[in-house]
């Protein structure tokens, strides 16, 4: 295959969507072409970037309702405009068939939707804590305290974190710096555990779907705790904010620190 | 509800996604899927039992798209600017991010910023990735937007370099 071959079928290479002959013969052009091993690495990162950061926009749950009205009649005649302006009977039975058919439909779409949100947030933090580690400068300003590491913040982010915890002789706060959550800017603090480095994100919490089950009490905050890659990963939301706590000291010492960070009252 | 319609309403989010941005607003949106949905009740028998619904409704709305909203809109920019131009391979199109510094870049683009990227590119550029992203094959691609499956992965390839193009404009 040419370069302008490869690079036609580089989606289809990393969706495993090509024949096995044809698989191997583009993977062994990038084992032998750096140009087109690189247009490799830039496909997959657009398509990173596009399946984590592109915006979704859902139906409205008023769209959704009036569908699930719509489509619970049998189809006739009349256009679909000419049944809304049906009997107020079949209105109610639409209106019924609402009641139990949409939370039944949708009940376990975003109950297996948030289950797979719980873990792309955890998969998201782990990524986010790697970038960090294996960045040059992962910390953009060195602590000398939290006094000195909150203020560095200002001009750099469209919120104010909101961290009290200054560290102390278990968990030091080494720095910080700025990251990326998803699709929105992120305060990143970095504490340690001994040699374990620990990155506490910060960013705004809206517009993403929080997990609501298995939460565990830590502090003042219902958390999740999970793991990811070896990674224990700890997320919470309190107001407007949101957290993810990951590193690769055992869990049991991360919930340690996340309680120092969220205090219960 | 019959099993067809409990099927098609799980589609509703992905549908009213594409439409949005095929659109670029929430209420042409929200009309577009409605009268998607519409059509498909009325062509509930035409449907294929065993093919893909989801890319049967995608069809749906696309045709419905470019046959009523296009036309009503009158609007020759829904096509988008980058209709032609962008070779797939051409060295503009695709070796610009081949650099370190470029593809970091790449990396901190943000939500908004892909947004209005990919709002810039023409409305079958904007189709397939989305469709694409969607999972569904380039067969099935092929089938919604009425071309050939070879015709889709050039399409696709040359719709994606466009909007790294793009985000090259917005990579800080």
């Amino acid at each position: 295959m040419t370069c302008d071959e490869v690079r036609l079928h580089l989606r289809d290479y990393q969706e495993g969507r090509l024949r096995l002959e044809s698989h191997n013969v583009v993977r062994a052009h990038l084992d032998g072409c750096a140009s087109c091993a690189r247009a490799d690495t830039v496909e997959q990162e657009l398509t990173r970037l596009l399946e984590h950061r592109l915006p979704q926009h859902p139906a409205s749950l008023a769209l959704k309702r009036r569908l699930a009205a719509q489509w619970s009649q049998p189809a006739g005649r009349h256009p679909w405009w000419a049944r809304w302006r049906a009997s107020l009977a079949p209105a109610l039975a639409a209106a019924a068939v609402v009641l139990v058919a949409v939370p039944v439909v949708y009940y376990e779409r975003v109950a297996s939707s948030a289950a797979r949100e719980q873990g792309a947030m955890a998969d998201e933090a782990v990524n986010d804590h790697l970038r960090l580690l294996s960045s040059q400068r992962p910390l953009e300003v060195e602590s000398g305290g939290l006094h000195q590491v909150k203020p560095w913040f200002g001009g750099r982010l469209d919120f104010a974190p909101v961290v009290t915890f200054e560290g102390d002789a278990d968990f030091p706060l080494k720095g910080g710096s700025v990251g990326y959550f998803r699709d929105r800017k992120a305060a990143v603090f970095a504490y340690a555990r001994r040699l374990h480095p620990i990155s506490l994100l910060v960013f705004r919490a809206d517009g993403l779907a929080w997990p609501s089950r298995n939460l565990t009490r830590i502090g003042a905050v219902d958390a999740s705790v999970t793991s990811e890659r070896g990674f224990n990963v700890i997320v919470w939301r309190r107001g407007e904010l949101g957290y993810a706590l990951v590193s690769d000291v055992d869990a049991g010492e991360l919930k340690t620190l996340a309680a120092r960070i969220t205090p219960a009252p | 509800m019959s099993g067809l319609a409990t099927q098609a309403l799980a589609y509703v989010d992905a549908l009213h996604n594409l439409a949005r941005y095929l659109t670029g607003n929430d209420t042409d949106a929200e009309d577009l899927v409605q009268e998607t949905y519409a059509r498909a009740l009325r062509a509930e028998r035409q449907f294929t039992p065993g093919t893909n619904l989801k890319a049967w409704l995608f069809r749906i709305l696309r045709n419905t798209f470019l046959s009523s909203y296009r036309r009503r809109r009158n609007d020759p920019t829904v096509g988008g600017l980058d209709t032609v131009g962008t070779e797939a391979g051409s060295p503009v199109a695709s070796d610009w991010l081949l650099g370190d510094v470029e593809l970091d870049r790449l990396r901190k683009v943000v939500a908004d910023e892909i947004e209005s990227a990919l709002m810039t590119l023409s409305e079958e550029s904007r189709t397939v990735i989305l469709l694409d992203l969607e999972g569904l094959t380039e067969v099935e691609v092929a089938d919604v937007v009425g071309c050939a499956v070879g015709t889709v992965k050039s399409r696709l390839s040359r719709a994606r370099a466009a909007l790294r193009l793009k985000l090259k404009d917005y990579a800080r």
